[in-house]
């Protein structure tokens, strides 16, 4: 039945079919991926409402449900300000670099075996470099608005997210060096294999225990690349007011925000796929699947809201220090402790 | 191998789109009231009185600097960490490649020690 | 293969247009700019050459890191664009000289037989890895310059720290290593005393 309806179709659009096929997976790819940016901030002002003792928003709709709705509606009524001493095309330019490199990271993505939208042999690289150009939209967002505290919001978060992408790149090589391979899809076959997953614990053969250091320093690292709490000092209210995004308002200033939160979707996703593999299920007796990756994803979006409610803001040495000082050589020394296992008769990834 | 790109490139169109809309959007259905006031910059509310693009620490470029030099490793490294598993498997070169590597990584962290005793990685 | 002939035409253009850009628009920041769109058009026409590798690692180091180090450079050096021309005339001799080296160094490039060649390379196979290629032959047969490479970094690593460095004597610097290992021992101490009486 779907066969014969993608057959009709693949006709009616004759060679121009494989574009049209890419522009559907792309469109059911980012209608849901806005939802979940829409429901992440809901989700956001609930839990932390929760953990304050609140009970958060309630009051647009049912329980609050189309509060989303309601501020991006909100958003888009509202005027566009372009300050008088701001540089207009690169104060345009700034939100759209923000956003455009966070939705091209997902092109990678794999949500399943055969559930792709490009399936790239150098994937990770691929993400690896676009998440590198999100430093962009902070720089031109700060520059142009020539405004002091988007100056300085921008200088601090172009420094703090470039310190911990070392961190970040050096605990990635390791998970290359067990998968063999740069291909999200391998990477995640690479972990279904192993002592465990035959007895039917496959979580236990996941990248996370053997690479556990690993997978912490490369979670915090997400959440410092994003600029979250309690990494937030780019927009730390009580200092910089917000940052590089002081003087954007209206829709400019929504770009910010979508972007913010599609990378920590991202961020968690990754992290479900390189180190608690992507769609595998945990235990032998439950098929693999979609939602085991969603249910990973949701852990990790979960503890992202969890930090912001727990930690307070740490203080920028502090963050340059845990960086550079702290998180780079643990994941050199756990660089050097795989290779030497790899080579070593008690390797687990043969 | 380019056809895999293919899905990139309209992506890269279509997020570039996407991000133009929304302001598109904004300006046309928002209302558009400049005022002196309003269009000044930032500066919970007083005047601002020098120009924004101030002088900064150096470290910020020294920041920069190292950031650089540890990509490029990473990028060198990228290959390395790919065939690496193989060639253990396949028994050639091991421990040839191993040694290359880590005189490599050796080379590197002396860099990095310098680094840290001359105090590069403090911010003061 | 006509789509792949109009994207590099695209990438092409964009790449030419961005590099004039950068020599002709009279603010540093969207010269800089420009320089990353000429960056990203050429990774996009080496990906067309079969070049995964190279192109990714093209954005990653150079749009990624390198251009992140200008475009601080020329924002906070807050660059005097008046004070820049005056000393136009001046070096222009010197400017020639550099461009003229150059052009020849071009010339010579494009008439060698290198580029005589077929004017794009195979396909590969959907599935071939040029990353694993470059990683067969990086640390064997080029495991010399690959430690040359690792002593240039080094290098340019010890003279960005001595050139750069420098200690300020103006601020009042806390280690913060000191101040993580800290204990609640170390800043408090409870004491037990018997209840005084009135």
């Amino acid at each position: 039945m779907m066969e014969a309806t993608w057959q009709t179709l693949a006709t009616w659009f004759g060679p121009t079919w494989p574009a049209v096929w890419v522009l559907l997976k792309i469109i059911a790819l980012l209608i849901p991926l806005m939802l979940a940016v829409a429901y992440l901030t809901f989700a956001e002002r609930k839990v932390i409402g929760y953990m304050q003792v609140r009970i958060g928003p309630n009051r647009v709709g049912p329980k609050g449900w189309l509060q989303p709705i309601a501020d991006a509606l909100k958003l888009l009524f509202k005027e566009v300000i372009f300050p008088t001493q701001a540089n207009k095309g690169l104060y345009v330019i700034g939100p759209i670099m923000a956003l455009t490199p966070a939705l091209l990271a997902w092109v990678a993505i794999p949500f399943g075996e055969n559930t792709w939208i490009a399936n790239l042999n150098a994937g990770v690289l691929f993400v690896l470099a676009v998440t590198s150009l999100e430093v962009y939209g902070v720089i031109i967002a700060g520059w142009a608005s020539n405004s002091k505290y988007p100056f300085l919001g921008a200088m601090r978060a172009s420094a703090q997210m470039v310190s911990y992408e070392v961190a970040m790149g050096f605990g990635l090589i390791s998970v290359l060096l067990v998968a063999g391979s740069l291909n999200f899809i391998d990477i995640v076959h690479s972990q279904a294999q192993g002592r465990f997953a035959e007895m039917g614990l496959g979580f236990l053969s996941w990248n996370w225990l053997p690479l556990l250091p690993l997978a912490v320093v490369y979670f915090i690292s997400g959440v410092a690349e994003t600029n979250r709490a309690p990494f937030d000092v780019v927009e730390g209210e009580s200092e910089i007011v917000a940052g590089h995004m002081v003087e954007y308002s209206g829709m400019a200033f929504a770009l910010f925000f979508l972007a913010e939160y599609a990378n920590m979707i991202l961020v968690s996703f990754l992290t479900s796929i390189f180190f608690f593999g992507g769609w595998l299920s945990p235990v032998g007796f439950l098929p693999d699947g979609l939602h085991w990756l969603l249910i990973k994803a949701a852990v990790f979006l979960f503890l992202f809201l969890w930090f912001r409610a727990t930690f307070p803001r740490f203080r920028y040495d502090h963050i340059m220090r845990l960086g550079w000082k702290v998180f780079v050589p643990i994941t050199l020394i756990w660089l050097f402790v795989v290779t030497v296992w790899l080579l070593s008769p008690l390797s687990i990834w043969r | 191998m380019v056809e895999n790109y293919f899905p990139v490139f309209v992506f890269l169109v279509v997020a570039l789109l996407f991000s133009m809309a929304p302001l598109l959007l904004g300006r046309l259905l928002g209302p558009s009231r400049p005022d002196p006031e309003k269009l000044s910059p930032y500066e919970c509310g007083f005047e601002p009185f020098e120009d924004a693009r101030i002088r900064f620490d150096v470290r910020y470029y020294l920041i920069a600097i190292l950031f650089i030099l540890f990509d490029l490793e990473i990028a060198f490294l990228f290959p390395w960490a790919v065939v690496f598993k193989d060639m253990i498997a396949e028994g050639a070169h091991a421990f040839y490649v191993f040694g290359t590597v880590m005189v490599f990584l050796a080379v590197l962290v002396i860099g990095y020690i310098v680094e840290w005793k001359n105090g590069a990685l403090d911010w003061e | 293969m006509e789509f792949q002939t109009v994207v590099f035409y695209l990438f092409g253009a964009i790449a030419v247009a961005a590099a004039l850009g950068v020599i002709l628009v009279r603010n540093p920041v969207h010269a800089a700019l420009c320089l990353v769109l000429v960056f990203f058009s050429s990774a996009a026409i080496w990906l067309l050459l079969e070049a995964e590798f190279l192109a990714i690692t093209l954005v990653l180091v150079y749009v990624g890191a390198v251009m992140v180090l200008f475009l601080f450079v020329v924002m906070m050096l807050d660059i005097n664009v008046d004070r820049l021309r005056e000393g136009f005339w001046s070096n222009l001799p010197l400017g020639l000289l550099v461009a003229a080296v150059l052009v020849v160094e071009m010339l010579l490039v494009l008439t060698g037989d290198v580029f005589r060649q077929a004017s794009s390379p195979p396909a590969l196979p959907t599935d071939a890895s040029n990353t694993e290629s470059i990683g067969r032959v990086l640390y064997t047969l080029y495991s010399y310059p690959f430690e040359l490479a690792a002593m240039i970094l080094l290098v340019a690593m010890v003279a960005a720290v001595s050139l750069t460095l420098r200690k300020r004597k103006d601020v009042r610097y806390l280690d913060p290593a000191e101040q993580v290992k800290v204990k609640a021992a170390d800043r408090l101490r409870v004491i037990s005393m018997p209840a005084e009486k009135e």
